[in-house]
């Protein structure tokens, strides 16, 4: 028993939890080694997912805590969903804590780097637990340290950021606890499985009504069409590192906790419909939004909740193919968002100033970071050889492929807000290569800010040009987290 | 009257989540909203507190032999609100912090007259 | 206008949740998971209060994530009141009434604190109540002495201790029982105040950090 204890699964959240915790006393032992510690909680994270990913596959593993069999004390679901994004979260979390090392200067620095590792493992935590209580006690944990790390410049802008940010999404989290206690008073049971499969023994408007309890609570923080007005603001005006973490993941994960207890606890298929085209809309108003805007964290901002509408759009197609396309388009969105926003933040480090015009010629100044940053868009554009290129393709077939004429309507307006973010997005790659540089000196870039940039960047084409390394397990991944019936006899059959 | 007797429970629950959405969403003073966002979290702890209420029932604790459990009332959901408590005081310290700042910036609590704020 | 248009709203989305409210049976028993907590919970945990039992045992990952959402408010406040100068106001001195008073009254608050929490398991209360009342003790003293701080260094090893004694308590029971946060301890004999495994020393370790971090709190929203 002891040999195995390593591999078990939630030493993915307990680890960076004790590391999290251990950190003041490591900061008064010294003060240099504290930034050090996402890095290694990390590294510890996409070491064990990456080892767990193979035997997930074939079956998910259920992990009993505190010693007693599901439904009387919460379980993890490690399946091959909760690893993926275990790995995404863990890749980035790595990269960007390690361009944090040099680009965080300012301010607490050492509760920074606490309040980025307890966000990432609330990040894990959602994705793993089987328990509706327990994820919404992992999301809090994720707002709360998002709200901090929103305001950590302490300028203007961030302070206001962080409190709309704060007061939208905690009225949201309010939500999830309403509906939590909807459904235990329907059901007497918070474990996700159990509920599942008692939910045909009851049919009441209060199914109906906590379930919309819930697309709205998790809808702020996966920004949704009319939830997401704390979006723009709150990326634009956090540091990059965390916008990048904010854009990258955070959102991501309130999409997967929407599907999730969709997919999971709700058996309506009908409310598909309506997320469609609630997403098709989300997609064109950030699309356009971003179009219109000067500041260059706030277009890739809005061009974030547009990616959002997209993935829910596929999400929410209903078949295995679509819900494939829109993993893959997580991960697209994820590497192509944090690689930008990262780039976007050493060019604001060094040129001082947010405004597109200020860009003016930097692809001569910083030549391979300009680079990173026009595959970054290319990827996001869904133009080939990168990774959006097949994860948009998936996506638009699986759509066409359910021959209903609404998705094929949806599919023509998603190819045009395509249009609308090429438009915008070589606007930016003009100014980036076609203007007269303001000055003729080049930027020096640090390694650690440098090679963060670097692997995302091999990433994105290496996936581009291999999409089958990852299909085959998007694939087992989308039919896991569609089949409702082989998760509860998981749960309970093994 | 007979309504009242029987929903006071679920009245009193929801009056409060209400008294706090609308101040959240009607007042201009960022304290009062963040009062309101209390109300609403205190009112959704009473809704679940009820849930887990049985009629005449005791207190989920066996301090002395003899006690029924089937007579209990429901732990699980005290856990919850223990739980929810707990959030809340993190939530409201973190809010009340950030009008402290905003405060410094703008010598202003009014959200209307903090420029970028769309309520 | 707006106001008049905010409560229509509200009043409407009330009225719709009031009827999927009433579906839900008031003071009925409709307990599934918690009926095996009232069965079994004393003779699984020797505990005999079945809410510590759910909070620390069965449902104690939960209570990990709690702690670790106190946590995050006690440093995010101090991200967000980062390099905050106070204005140097000249704090009136209390009168002597609340001067004594305060001094008079410290230790027996810490004292109330801690015996709410060390008697967790056997009465109501626990750590995040006795957590709570012993910084309340801070508060009075913070009143009656305003000038006077406990060092923040203090507070900071406190709650990183009790943290990470509380995961390291969980990874002991990975490690010889096999699950997160078992109970390895033996259970006692029930209603004494050794008894229910790891649950008073998990209550214990969450009673001093609670406490520290709600002081804490407290001070760094005064100044």
């Amino acid at each position: 028993m002891v040999s195995t204890v390593w591999q078990n699964p939630v030493l993915l959240i307990v680890v960076p939890l004790g590391l999290a915790f251990f950190t003041p006393i490591i900061g008064l032992i010294r003060k240099e080694l504290v930034k050090y510690i996402p890095i290694l909680g990390m590294l510890f994270n996409l070491t064990l997912s990456l080892f767990l990913l193979p035997k997930v596959l074939d079956n998910p593993i259920i992990v009993s805590l505190s010693g007693w069999k599901p439904p009387f004390a919460i379980n993890l679901f490690v399946g091959p969903v909760g690893i993926l994004f275990s790995i995404l979260i863990s890749l980035v979390g790595l990269l960007t804590a390690i361009y944090g090392i040099n680009y965080i200067k300012k301010g607490a620095v050492e509760k920074y780097h606490m309040l980025f590792l307890l966000l990432l493992t609330g990040a894990t935590g959602i994705v793993l637990t089987g328990d509706i209580f327990n994820l919404f006690v992992f999301f809090e944990i994720l707002c709360i340290s998002s709200y901090a790390l929103v305001a950590y410049n302490q300028d203007k802008n961030g302070i206001e950021a962080a409190t709309k940010y704060l007061i939208q999404g905690s009225l949201g989290s309010a939500f999830i606890l309403l509906g939590i206690g909807f459904l235990y008073g329907l059901f007497g049971t918070l474990n996700m499985a159990d509920i599942a499969r008692n939910i045909t023994t009851v049919d009441s408007p209060a199914l109906f009504i906590a379930m919309a309890l819930f697309i709205t609570g998790f809808g702020v923080e996966a920004a949704i069409f009319p939830l997401n007005a704390w979006l723009p603001d709150a990326h634009s005006s956090a540091p990059s590192t965390i916008s990048a973490i904010l854009s990258g993941i955070a959102i991501h994960i309130g999409i997967y906790a929407i599907f999730r207890v969709l997919y999971t606890l709700f058996g309506f298929n009908s409310i598909f419909t309506v997320l469609a085209v609630i997403g098709i809309v989300t997609l064109l108003i950030g699309e356009m939004s971003a179009f219109r805007q000067e500041n260059i964290k706030r277009v890739l901002a809005y061009s974030s909740m547009g990616q959002m509408g997209l993935i829910i759009f596929a999400l929410s197609i209903g078949t295995v193919d679509g819900i494939s396309g829109g993993l893959f388009q997580i991960i697209t969105h994820t590497l192509s968002k944090s690689l930008l926003f990262l780039c976007v933040g050493y060019m604001v480090y060094s040129t001082n100033s947010m405004e597109l015009s200020s860009l003016n010629g930097l692809g001569k100044r910083m030549p391979l970071i300009s680079l990173l940053f026009t595959i970054g868009v290319f990827s996001l554009i869904g133009l080939p050889p990168f990774i959006g290129f097949p994860s948009k393709l998936s996506i638009i077939l699986a759509g066409l492929k359910t021959g209903e004429t609404l998705f094929l309507i949806l599919i023509v307006l998603m190819l045009l807000a395509t249009v609308i973010e090429g438009v915008y997005f070589f606007r930016i790659i003009q100014i980036l290569y076609f203007k007269e540089p303001d000055k003729e000196e080049r930027f020096k870039t640090p390694f650690t800010l440098l090679f963060p940039v670097i692997i995302l960047g091999l990433l994105i084409v290496a996936i581009g040009i291999y999409p089958g390394l990852l299909q085959e397990i998007l694939d087992r991944s989308a039919e896991i987290f569609w089949d409702k019936l082989s998760y509860i006899k998981i749960v309970f059959g093994g | 009257m007979d309504f009242l007797y029987h929903n006071i429970h679920f009245i009193g629950a929801f009056g409060l989540m209400f008294i706090g959405l609308y101040m959240i969403a009607v007042k201009k003073n960022l304290i009062k909203k963040i009062i309101g966002l209390g109300f609403v979290e205190t009112g959704i702890n009473l809704f679940l507190i009820i849930i887990g209420y049985i009629k005449n029932g005791t207190a989920p604790i066996f301090s002395k032999a003899g006690l029924d459990p089937a007579r209990m009332v429901d732990p699980v959901p005290q856990a919850l609100v223990l739980t929810a408590i707990v959030i809340n005081v993190a939530i409201l310290a973190l809010a009340l912090g950030l009008a402290i700042r905003l405060y410094g910036h703008y010598k202003t609590l009014n959200v209307e007259k903090i420029r970028g704020l769309k309520w | 206008m707006k106001k008049i248009i905010s409560f229509v709203l509200l009043v409407i989305i009330f009225i719709g949740i009031y009827f999927a409210v009433s579906q839900i049976p008031y003071g009925k028993d409709k307990m599934s998971v918690s009926k095996h907590y009232l069965n079994n919970g004393v003779k699984e945990n020797g505990a005999s209060n079945i809410v510590t039992s759910v909070v620390l045992n069965y449902r104690g990952f939960d209570t990990l994530g709690e702690l670790t959402i106190l946590f995050i408010g006690a440093i995010g406040l101090g991200v967000v009141l980062f390099g905050f100068e106070t204005k140097g106001k000249d704090i009136k001195s209390p009168s002597l009434i609340l001067n004594a008073g305060s001094t008079f009254l410290f230790p027996f608050i810490l004292l109330f604190g801690i015996y709410i929490f060390i008697h967790g398991h056997l009465s109501p209360g626990g750590g995040f109540q006795g957590g709570a009342v012993i910084a309340s003790g801070f508060l009075i003293s913070y009143l009656g002495y305003p000038k006077k701080r406990i060092s923040e260094k203090g507070i900071h090893i406190v709650e990183s201790l009790g943290g990470t004694l509380f995961i390291l308590i969980g990874l002991l029971g990975l490690l010889l029982g096999g699950y997160f946060l078992s109970n390895i301890l033996p259970k006692g004999t029930v209603n004494t105040l050794v008894s229910g495994g790891i649950i008073p020393l998990l209550y214990v370790l969450i009673g001093i950090k609670v406490g520290a971090e709600l002081a804490g709190i407290i001070y760094k929203l005064m100044e």
